[in-house]
């Protein structure tokens, strides 16, 4: 059914550009008979701001962990800086320069607010195997003055911390980790008005000195179109859209969704026409 | 005292220290601080359990339990818990447990008997031995993770596989530690230094058990290894997105428990210059060591313990073994008393635990 029903026209990448930092070809992924990732095929060009969108379960958070060496793609194939890109491991991926911010955040509940900023890029003491707590706790707090995320106590397990400070530390782990790729994968979705203000403020400030690019997957249309400079949309496992934010609107976005509803419910009704066919022809057979 | 509490409060559990920086007048804030702190360690309650016991006894038995030989007499009842409790308290963290300690404790002492009457150097045959340890702890690990069976049901399986095979090779005799006769010479009152190093010197056991906990708590409080082996118990798949390798860190942990489990198989062997096959004793020996880790403060579902703590539940579990047994108290009550402590140091682990989310400590 799925085959029959590719919505909107399959859009891929234009050819490599000088400024692409990061473009990936046709990459598929599968679990078990799910279908997650059809054929994507997207490109990111250096200080670029990429807005993702798509509904639940169109592959956004896939695409991330695969991007981010999580996951390993079924097929298609990835170039960073014009260079064949196979991370092997996230530790591998950061090593090349790409961070990210999981949906889930990552965090370690029973870890403190600085131990988790440095999980795994740990600060430490001359060339001996022991944790500079100090100099990661001075770092820790000068990040998140930097985003203007207030918390007293650095040495608080972040079990103990509200949604919105946990998701702050997590994008602040990611932004301050030397990356020059950084994936966002719902940045905004633990936060109030007020903290998402200031996250978005912070990637605006990010774009403005240009080094890092980001792809960052969002649900509300109006924050792509304030923070991103081009938006892509999945749906359905590949990319339906590729647009410029400045030629695209909340419209054009919603009509997309609601297009593909349309088609869901079609769908769905047809199936169950021809269930209904089946189950009448039953009693015969 | 307190600085022990400081350093032994697990990564990121609360404590008092910063009020003075945020302008809380010293003289007030310090105290406060302190006791604060003191009380809600996750030791705080198993140390303010054992010195209450302690002074029972102090108190009761007057010099018999206060004199320099009961004093020396307390090191066997305590320090192999210690050791094999440190190693369970990193599994444990993990959120994973080792059944089978007890039965490498078994198994190691005679591995080192064969390789010694095969005539290899008795050093290098107790490093042979140490090796073939790490290697059961690998197997546990790479069983456990890549083949992924529960923890406690892959080191069941090699708890009894271990004990089977000791008892097969040993043919279920008792054999004499090789390198300990040196110990018991009735011709000469001094001990081979071989001997009152690996268990057979007084202070020998007591040596091993204090420079493992020492450096194991520096492991868990101050290197990655550690807050790696927090974030695996606390949130397995998280701590794989950030890129910890999960797989490495529990097998490793596997193969530092086995580890400690022979170390303490040859101390006691040569402390006692016999190698006795009883896999009934080895089984009582496993459920103390991690019964002192847990009255210690180390939760079984993962994400916290401490190192500090499990010293002090073996201390506790000696102090009762040997204060009982001065006493003259029957050995049935000793389990009675220690099941009785074991669910007392619990109650008020998790009701100290319920005061620390909820007043705001941190």
């Amino acid at each position: 059914m799925a085959d029959q029903a590719i919505p909107g026209e399959h859009i891929v990448a234009p050819a490599s550009s000088e400024d692409d930092v990061l473009r990936v070809e046709h990459i598929a992924k599968s679990f078990g008979p799910v279908t997650a990732l059809r054929d994507v095929s997207l490109h990111l060009k250096k200080g670029e701001v990429l807005g993702l969108l798509g509904d639940n379960g169109a592959g956004k958070s896939t695409l991330i962990k695969i991007l981010c060496g999580f996951q390993k793609q079924g097929s298609g194939k990835m170039w960073l800086k014009g260079e064949p890109y196979e991370p092997k491991s996230v530790e591998n991926a950061r090593a090349l320069g790409i961070d990210v911010v999981y949906q889930d955040l990552a965090l370690i509940d029973d870890l403190s607010v600085y131990e988790n900023m440095f999980l795994c890029r740990e600060e430490r003491r001359g060339g001996l195997p022991f944790l500079d707590k100090r100099r990661m706790k001075k770092e820790t707090r000068k990040a998140l003055d930097d985003i203007g995320i207030n918390l007293p106590r650095l040495e608080v397990p972040v079990a103990r911390l509200s949604g919105g400070q946990r998701q702050s530390i997590a994008v602040a782990r990611g932004v301050y980790s030397q990356a020059d790729i950084l994936l966002l994968d719902e940045p905004l979705a633990a936060m109030g008005a007020k903290e998402g203000a200031m996250i978005l403020d912070l990637i605006a400030r990010l774009k403005a000195e240009g080094k890092l690019s980001i792809i960052m997957i969002l649900h509300n249309y109006v924050h792509v179109l304030e923070s991103c400079d081009r938006v892509n949309m999945i749906t359905d496992g590949v990319i339906a859209l590729d647009k410029p934010t400045a030629d695209t609107s909340v419209e054009e976005l919603t009509e997309i969704v609601v297009d593909e509803y349309r088609r869901a419910r079609a769908a769905a009704q047809a199936e169950e026409a021809a269930m209904r066919g089946v189950s009448v022809a039953e009693p015969g057979v | 005292m307190s600085s022990i509490i400081d350093s032994g409060t697990p990564a990121g559990a609360p404590t008092g220290g910063p009020a003075h920086k945020r302008g809380v007048p010293r003289s007030a804030a310090i105290p406060l601080g302190l006791a604060k702190r003191f009380l809600t360690a996750r030791e705080g309650s198993i140390i303010v359990v054992t010195v209450l016991l302690t002074v029972y006894f102090i108190a009761t038995l007057s010099s018999s339990f206060t004199g320099t030989a009961n004093i020396q007499a307390l090191f066997p009842y305590f320090a192999p818990y210690a050791i094999l409790a440190v190693g369970e308290v990193f599994l444990m963290i993990n959120g994973e447990i080792d059944l089978s300690i007890g039965g490498v404790y078994l198994f190691a002492p005679y591995l080192y008997y064969e390789l010694a009457n095969g005539h290899v150097p008795l050093l290098l045959a107790v490093l042979i031995t140490f090796v073939a340890c790490t290697a059961i702890g690998l197997v546990n690990g790479l069983i456990t993770m890549v083949v992924g069976i529960s923890s406690f049901i892959t080191t069941l399986g090699t708890l009894f596989t271990l004990e089977g095979f000791t008892l097969i090779i040993s043919h279920a005799e008792q054999v004499t530690a090789p390198g300990s006769q040196l110990a018991v010479s009735a011709t000469s009152n001094s001990l081979s230094s071989f001997a009152s190093v690996f268990g057979a010197g007084t202070y020998s056991e007591l040596i091993w058990a204090v420079v493992i906990v020492a450096i194991m708590h520096v492991v868990l409080t101050q290197t990655s290894w550690g807050s790696h082996t927090i974030a695996v118990g606390s949130n397995k798949l998280g701590a794989a997105e950030a890129g910890v390798r999960v797989r490495w860190v529990v097998i490793r942990n596997f193969m530092v428990c086995s580890t400690f489990a022979g170390i303490v198989g040859i101390l006691e062997a040569i402390r006692t210059s016999s190698i006795t096959p009883d896999p009934s004793g080895a089984g009582v020996l496993t459920l103390s060591a991690i019964a002192c880790a847990v009255i210690g403060g180390t939760l079984l579902i993962g994400g916290a313990g401490t190192v500090i703590g499990a010293l002090i539940g073996a201390l506790f579990l000696g102090i009762l073994q040997d204060g009982l047994a001065i006493k003259g108290v029957n050995a049935d009550y000793l389990d009675f008393y220690l099941g009785l402590a074991i669910l007392l140091a619990m109650a008020i682990n998790t009701y100290v635990g319920r005061v620390r989310k909820g007043s705001g400590l941190g």
